[in-house]
């Protein structure tokens, strides 16, 4: 691996090895740049570290305390957050439908929310290079959006959740398809990687994937940007930046080994995720001229829906979300704006056990009695839209962590529309797993990936950064994650996000062939 | 009148998986340890209220078998390292304060319902004061400034999520999902491989 040294002037440093960092690090470095990316965790060899054991797997989430509070108080840890090269693509379940050319407007079709300032049709190249490139496996012919080309790979193998959710669909009248996920079904090779192999439907997708099949950043675009001459610094927690008189940034500060190095650099891209970008902007006090830095919080609606079987699930097996149904995007009988897609999900036994505890409150004899019946059960969710809501923010709380930084505080009530929705959701779900013969049916109220603390739009005065992810008022301070997302898609996000980094990188070497940079 | 499943596996079933062929280096390693090695010493970080936390375990997961998973001690090793969830609800104070705070609480209410204490009492009476805490107002001073259901919650998942990571609690759910190495290929609805073993029940 390439190393810089600190007094080196870098082109960028990139904050964050995950899904918004890592492509553009790549991007970034194939084009000639001197790139450094500064990733507050570690660097994992899957095949050693990666045990198939929640707990142990715990290593893969961020858990520096966040408090949560407000009507519907997210959850963080591992429902949404990770840390180590790779990000959060080390802890996704590694499901990557493209976000509908709809998906974009909500405001110009239903009056709520925000439009982005490009369409599909500018992602779409991207959603294209990225599939072929990380190996999605998916059905030859997909039923939903507009025409798109076939997956590389055939769909990864249908596991009880998947059968179950098929046969309950298929009464209804729904459709559903092999879900698209980026995890391989065969071998697959790419130049600079090598071979990856396929998945053993080993099920952990969201504890770590051990073999590699899964397309996390730290297989994928991590071995590829160090192919090209990037640097990884892994276990640097970046707290602050240095500025010249025009108030432009020369450095990024960061704590390694409880000491604090700087790194010399021309740009700057922040890429830590919708909690930590906002939270080190707010420290810093940069980029928020507007007043919009942790404003418009939205997290998708998630409610799962279990129940049991007479004939055994033996939910651990295989990938997670195998099935999808995307009939309910915009449903005809909706009293809200937006839609949901479905999914068939994995329970592994100890998040099970968690989310019986939290969601039924079930305990003593009646819980360990549901447990024995953990082979039998099976579950779906949504992912659903959710608008951005002036209650709903990140701020700095009172309390400081172990650095003596203030840890954030997030507030989140979900509002009519998220209320409708999901209960429009639970009537589906509900009927789709009776049909499916479900017996002790319950939901369990979640609300899944942070999106939108970090606006990207056109008006300096509503948002954070332009539509090239430039902060309005600190041009070369570039944001790229979850965080510049304007409305939160009613898919998951994670191909979108490395889709923007994609393009973030492309409108940014464009600044740079022009002379701009 | 509907079944209710039961999947229980054999006593010693997961050590079987574990000393087999089929386990990972990583996963052997880390559940042999959980297996084998009791929850490392810890400074009091719960002003002498272990025995209590015990006592809650023992009703909130009560375990049959002859050598039971010390919860509580698993638990206390837990709050001791520092490093939680990665979030918590912000009415409630961090956690080992909160977890002093409440099981301090759990003894005021059984005081209150019972004229005595959490440990001493009966079964069905513990159980009473930990459904009137799950219910979010309970008898006792602590709960003015402590929201009980929060905390109630907060406890039971942390229980509960320390219980079923233990192998032995994943053997008396029938789970295998340890015996990771040659991954799955038999896996649609009501099938099973051969390093699956059936149920004693089911």
């Amino acid at each position: 691996m390439r190393r810089y040294r600190p007094a080196d002037i870098v082109d960028a440093v990139v904050i964050g090895s995950g899904a918004g960092g890592a492509p553009l690090l790549a991007r970034l470095a194939a084009a000639g740049l001197s790139v450094v990316t500064l990733e507050a965790g570690r660097r994992w060899s899957p095949p050693e570290d990666f045990a198939t054991d929640e707990t142990e797997q715990n290593k893969l989430f961020w858990r520096d305390e966040r408090l949560t509070t407000g009507g519907t108080p997210l959850a963080f840890g591992r429902n949404n957050s990770g840390i180590g090269v790779g990000g959060s693509t080390l802890h996704y379940t590694a499901y990557t439908p493209r976000a509908q050319p709809d998906d974009f407007h909500l405001h110009h079709d239903f009056g709520v929310g925000v439009d982005w300032p490009f369409g599909y049709a500018e992602l779409a190249p991207y959603y294209d290079e990225l599939e072929a490139f990380l190996g999605v496996s998916g059905p030859s012919s997909y039923p939903w959006g507009p025409p798109r080309p076939a997956y590389p790979l055939s769909p990864l193998p249908l596991n009880g959740a998947a059968q179950l959710m098929a046969r309950g669909c298929d009464a209804l009248g729904f459709r559903t398809s092999p879900a698209a996920n980026a995890a391989l079904s065969a071998p697959y090779y790419q130049p600079s990687i090598g071979w990856r192999p396929a998945c053993t439907n080993r099920g952990f997708c969201q504890a770590g994937c051990s073999v590699g099949a899964k397309a996390s950043m730290d297989v994928t675009y991590i071995p590829l940007a160090l192919a090209r001459g990037a640097e990884v610094r892994p276990e640097c927690f970046v707290t602050g930046f240095e500025r010249d008189a025009s108030g432009a940034v020369t450095s990024v500060i960061y704590r390694r080994d409880g000491a604090d190095e700087r790194q010399r650099c021309r740009s700057v891209f922040l890429c830590a995720g919708a909690i930590e970008t906002p939270r080190l902007l707010l420290t810093t006090g940069l980029g928020n001229a507007s007043g919009q830095v942790g404003r418009n919080l939205m997290a998708h609606t998630g409610l799962q829906l279990w129940g049991s079987f007479d004939t055994a699930v033996r939910p651990y097996k295989g990938i997670p979300g195998a099935l999808i149904s995307e009939d309910h995007h915009r449903p005809a009988d909706a009293d809200f704006a937006g839609g949901y897609l479905l999914q068939s999900i994995g329970a592994m036994p100890v998040t099970y056990a968690g989310t019986v505890a939290r969601g039924r409150g079930l305990w003593g004899e009646a819980l360990t009695r549901h447990m024995r019946g953990y082979n039998h059960v099976a579950g779906i969710n949504i992912l659903g839209e959710c608008l951005p809501s002036p209650v709903n923010f990140i701020e700095l709380s009172d309390e400081t962590d172990a650095r003596g930084l203030p840890k954030p505080l997030a507030h989140f009530t979900a509002g009519e529309n998220e209320r409708r929705l999901t209960a429009h959701a639970d009537k589906t779900m509900r009927a789709i797993w009776q049909a499916a013969g479900a017996r002790d049916i319950w939901t369990f109220d979640r609300y899944a990936h942070i999106i939108g603390t970090c606006r990207m739009g056109d008006d300096p005065a509503d948002s954070v950064v332009d539509r090239d992810g430039r902060a309005h008022d600190l041009p070369n301070l570039i944001i790229c994650d979850n965080s510049v997302f304007p409305s939160a898609l009613s898919v998951n996000p994670a191909l979108t996000i490395m889709a923007l980094s994609l393009r973030t990188a492309d409108r940014f070497l464009a600044r740079v062939a022009q002379g701009d940079i | 009148m509907t079944r209710t499943p039961d999947h229980r596996y054999p006593v010693g079933t997961v050590q079987a998986l574990l000393d087999g062929e089929h386990v990972t280096a990583p996963t052997r390693a880390a559940l042999q340890a959980r297996l084998t090695d009791p929850p490392a010493a810890q400074p009091d970080m719960l002003g002498n209220r272990v025995g209590l936390l015990a006592a809650v375990c023992a009703r909130l997961v009560p375990q049959s078998g002859s050598a039971p998973v010390d919860v509580a001690g698993m638990l206390h090793a837990r709050l001791a390292t520092g490093v939680g969830d990665g979030w918590r609800y912000a009415d409630l104070p961090p956690d080992p304060l909160a977890w002093r705070r409440g099981l301090e609480g759990i003894g005021e209410t059984a005081q209150a319902m019972f004229d005595g204490d959490f440990t001493g009492l009966t079964a069905g009476d513990q159980d009473a004061v930990l459904h009137a805490v799950q219910a979010g107002s309970p008898a006792g001073e602590i709960w003015r400034e402590l929201p009980a259901a929060r905390f109630f919650e907060t406890l039971l998942a942390a229980v509960v999520e320390t219980y079923y990571a233990h192998p032995l609690a994943q053997e008396d759910i029938g789970y295998a999902g340890m015996a990771d190495a040659p991954g799955w290929q038999v896996i649609g609805l009501g099938e099973r491989e051969a390093r699956e073993p059936a149920g004693i029940v089911a």
